[in-house]
């Protein structure tokens, strides 16, 4: 032992430099599609071709004409939103009962509303085409609807659940003391500290739904498919960058989303 | 307990209880209360996900032959049809393949990210950490759509290389398998990232400033002490993209052109082109039990790390 | 008629395993503050719930005001509680966490405002009344739990170790507010606590409980003065206790006895304690009463060594080997015969200093 320890921690600090260089690569592979989709929907070329010649802002400017993506548009809207709310109604109560109350087959529970994320999503998206077909019941919003729903109750599950689990059992405790009864204690008490976990499990409920393409390929296809439907069929066949415009505008308001949610509720308390 | 109740009754003026029937009551109640709660979402679990799950391993056991034709029956023919033809086997071969090049090559590009958001005390940490996951929020369309033009014979790559010299003609990747491991790379990557970044929090760093002050320098203290304690996140990252990629649709249809055929595209097509139910009943019934085998593992593995 | 009664209360949570409370018998005068006092799992927060209503009791009674309220939801009892995290509702200020008691009684807005404001007043916090409760300081969320508690004017104030949280000088200054509000206000209480110096301090009686029974209920001079049990004299202050056996009674003038007690190995010596015990008992001497002195040489009594000795100021605390006992004696540092560790000592009490126990120690 004849070396003197050196002052440690200085030493120590992850930034050499070149792993930083690394990191930072490894981020740009990260954003590079996006990055790309960035800046192809101010290119002038009329084709999916690099470099950009020039720039303009036409393919955004067409975007409004493009009725098969406005139509998707509302379509996902509408879909995603209704997805949401019927998620929250029937998984919200369900995890009040998997956390607040005790019965037999509480864990086996808790796994069915969670076994959706272990399933492939075409797996489920077959069966229900399967199932919906022969009822006549593909292409519409409701087959959309219902083939959303299994796979974003997960989401609200666990959100939710966490925020239950951290919470202070004793104001609820509080509350009946002062005489409020069941109902009252959750209206007024339980949902309202429980607030940023289901919140944070909707926004995810939604742009899952929102973003979902594979079951809404299967169950609804013709007649008003979704969004990100209605993009993949376009670039299976066109090679314009509309779709960057598209994408690009899809991107920002998502982003729009999270950050709006994060300064209202505190996301990262959710989490 | 006849003590109780005797004091009880001597007492009271009310009438008495039998020991333990309030805490009865009241757990009944609860009782009903919870099922009521838990009812409409087993529900719409149910319908919307268990039934269409069965029925479509049902649909597995009947014959079809296209064109929507389903003979309902109870057979074994149907599943073992993919399972006694090559070019099935081929196919799952190349799923199974590509799950494992994809895991394996995520992995390492994700592992200096998760390491980095593990270990950085730059209040930009937070920025950082929503950049690396905020490819979530897209739609897998958009990011392949991203690739296709990063990939393509015209995109930004080729481009690059042809201006730089380095090629002579553009490298095909877009319509090919390789475009297609490119994009669910990088497609998997906050997946992984989010799972490393688990398993290293339980790394302390104390750990390797201890083994830095016994005289390791950097690179032995990552490779002696950070890397192994690492490994079993990277392990379950491995899985959790390995089995993603094996059911993934959308990438491997666009980037893949038509040329690239993965177990899921050839369920589409049946089920949707072909209109041969069964038979693809048969092929999402292979998937399901693939991915359910390495799904167990997957659990049994963050159980542990957890425990 | 008792504003509490306790009836063979038991909460037992599963067969095989001891009751949490054991068959308690307990009465609550109007008025009056009552510790449950006693180590963590003796039971006193379990009882402390099933008045409240927050758990069913596997048996017994509560009554109040002699109504059986046993099978009354919790909603409806009408009462008040503290909890020792204060429970405060985060999503609400001040005033409406006070309010929340009056709304579900139904009370009108300019009947809330004003009972919040008096509440509030009362425990000196009225300029807060709009603060956000995360706000507020430990310190004050336990002013507004108490304001919450009490503005609905309850029948019985229950207070679950609502000191627990707060470093020690705040904890003596809200004893003696809480005090000061509970008298003011007589409203009838239940407070559980495991500090005996919080007990003796605020209760007009102390229930000391110990594995899920009460050992001794009175007042904090009965219990400190005059404790039944070993496990009571130990728990509240400090205590010397020996095993002695009894030779002789004398009865005195006010109902007390005088004993002549065998101590083993040490010879006769006296004590005083209620009459009619014999036998073998346990013998309580309490530190500041055990007097030790430099042993001259040839003295006989007790004798012993100082084995060690803590100086805290004004006190001095003097721990003393004999044979296999160890007795502790404290005394003001001023006065006579100071002592060094090794020195001999005699140790030595008063019979009225000194209480035979009533508690059995026959097995």
């Amino acid at each position: 032992m004849t070396t003197v320890p050196v002052p440690f921690r200085k030493k120590f600090a992850w930034g050499g430099l070149a792993f930083k260089i690394v990191v930072t690569l490894a981020y740009l592979f990260l954003l590079a599609p996006l990055l790309i989709v960035f800046v192809i929907s101010f290119s002038s070329n009329q084709y999916l071709s690099f470099p950009p010649k020039g720039f303009t802002l036409d393919w955004y400017k067409a975007l409004p004409e493009q009725t098969q993506f406005i139509e998707g548009l509302q379509t996902s809207l509408l879909t995603a939103t209704i997805t949401t709310i019927i998620v929250l109604l029937i998984a919200v109560p369900a995890t009040l009962a998997l956390d607040r109350y005790d019965f037999k087959g509480k864990g086996a529970l808790a796994g069915l509303f969670l076994s959706p994320l272990l399933v492939p999503t075409i797996v489920l998206a077959l069966g229900l085409v399967i199932v919906l077909g022969p009822l006549g019941l593909t292409n519409t919003y409701a087959s959309i609807v219902i083939g959303h729903i299994a796979i974003t109750v997960p989401y609200v599950v666990r959100t939710t659940l966490m925020s239950l689990q951290t919470s202070d059992t004793s104001c609820e405790e509080a509350a009946r003391v002062l005489g409020a009864h069941g109902g009252t204690v959750f209206w007024r008490v339980t949902l309202p500290i429980i607030r940023p976990g289901v919140i944070a499990g909707a926004v995810m409920a939604f742009i899952v739904s929102f973003d979902e393409a594979v079951i809404s390929l299967f169950v609804a296809e013709s007649g008003r498919p979704t969004l990100p439907v209605q993009v993949l069929r376009y670039v299976e066949n066109s090679a314009d960058a509309v779709v960057a415009a598209l994408s690009v505008i899809l991107i920002l308001f998502s982003v729009v989303i999270v950050v709006i949610v994060e300064r209202v509720v505190g996301l990262r308390n959710a989490l | 307990m006849s003590a109780t109740q005797t004091l009880a009754s001597v007492e009271g003026t009310g009438p008495h209880r039998a020991s333990g029937e309030q805490e009865r009551r009241t757990k009944k109640r609860n009782r009903r209360i919870a099922l009521a709660l838990v009812i409409p979402g087993i529900l719409g679990i149910g319908v919307t996900f268990l039934f269409p799950l069965v029925y479509m391993i049902r649909m597995a056991f009947n014959e079809g032959s296209g064109n929507g034709i389903v003979v309902e029956t109870f057979t074994f023919a149907t599943i073992l049809d993919p399972l006694t033809d090559s070019y099935y086997w081929k196919v799952t071969f190349d799923t199974f393949l590509m799950g494992l090049v994809v895991g394996l090559l995520c992995i390492v590009v994700s592992y200096p990210i998760a390491l980095f958001l593990s270990r950085t005390q730059s209040k930009w940490m937070g920025l950082l950490l929503a950049a690396a996951l905020a490819p979530l929020l897209t739609s897998a369309v958009v990011r392949t759509y991203g690739w296709m033009v990063l990939l393509g014979d015209d995109g930004l790559v080729n481009s690059t290389l042809l201006g730089v010299g380095l090629i002579d003609s553009p490298i095909r990747m877009a319509n090919s398998m390789s475009g297609v491991v490119i994009g669910l790379v990088e497609i998997f990557m906050p997946y992984a990232i989010l799972a490393m970044m688990s398993g290293f929090g339980r790394i302390s760093t104390q750990l390797e400033e201890a083994a830095g002050s016994l005289g390791a320098n950097k690179a032995k203290v990552f490779f002696r002490v950070t890397f192994p304690l690492s490994l079993p996140g990277v392990l379950t990252a491995f899985l959790l993209v390995f089995v993603l990629s094996i059911s993934t649709f959308v990438t491997p249809r666009l980037l893949g052109g038509g040329v690239v055929q993965v177990l899921a595209t050839e369920i589409y097509d049946q089920a949707t082109g072909l209109l041969n139910w069964p038979f693809a009943a048969a092929l999402a019934l292979i998937l399901l039990v693939l991915f359910g085998a390495v799904i167990s593992v997957y659990q049994a593995l963050i159980k542990k790390i957890g425990g | 008629m008792d504003k509490l009664s306790l009836v063979g209360l038991t909460k037992q949570y599963a067969q095989g395993i001891a009751p949490a409370v054991d068959r308690l018998d307990m009465s609550v005068e109007e008025g009056h503050l009552v510790s449950l006092l006693g180590p963590s799992g003796c039971g006193k927060t379990t009882t402390l719930r099933m008045v409240a209503g927050l758990m069913d009791p596997t048996a017994g009674q509560i009554k109040v005001d002699g109504t059986d309220i046993t099978n009354t939801p919790v909603h409806k009892r009408g009462m008040g509680m503290v909890f020792q995290s204060y429970a405060l509702f985060p999503h609400m200020n001040v005033h409406e966490n006070v309010a929340f008691g009056l709304q579900m009684r139904k009370k009108s807005k300019s009947q809330q405002d004003s009972l919040v404001k008096g509440a509030l007043d009362m425990v000196q916090l009225g300029h807060l009344s709009k603060r956000p409760v995360k706000a507020l300081s430990g310190g004050q969320q336990q002013r507004i739990a108490l304001a919450r508690a009490l503005v609905v004017e309850p029948t019985l104030l229950l207070l679950d170790e609502p000191l627990s949280n707060l470093d020690a000088k705040l904890r003596e200054t809200m004893r003696t507010e809480i005090r000061q509000i509970q008298q003011r206000t007589r409203a009838t209480t239940l407070f559980v606590t495991h500090d005996q110096d919080e007990a003796l301090a605020m209760s007009d009686r102390i229930a000391v409980m110990n594995g899920g029974l009460i050992e001794q209920f009175g007042s904090p001079t009965e219990v400190y003065e005059r404790p039944r049990t070993r496990f009571v004299a130990n728990f509240i202050g400090r205590a010397n206790l020996l095993t002695v056996t009894i030779r002789g009674e004398e009865t005195t003038p006010n109902g007390d006895s005088r004993y002549a007690v065998d101590v083993p190995g040490f010879g006769v010596h006296h004590a005083i304690g209620e009459a009619g015990l014999s036998g073998v008992r346990t013998l309580l001497v309490r530190p500041h009463r055990l007097s030790v002195s430099p042993a001259a040489p040839g003295s006989d009594g007790i004798i012993g060594t100082v084995e060690a000795l803590s100086y805290t100021g004004d006190s001095v605390s003097y721990s003393v080997r004999v044979g296999e006992h160890l007795f502790t004696s404290e005394r003001l540092t001023s006065g006579p015969d100071r002592m060094s560790q090794g020195d001999r000592a005699v140790i030595s009490w008063r019979a009225n200093d000194a209480l035979v126990l009533p508690e059995s120690t026959e097995e």
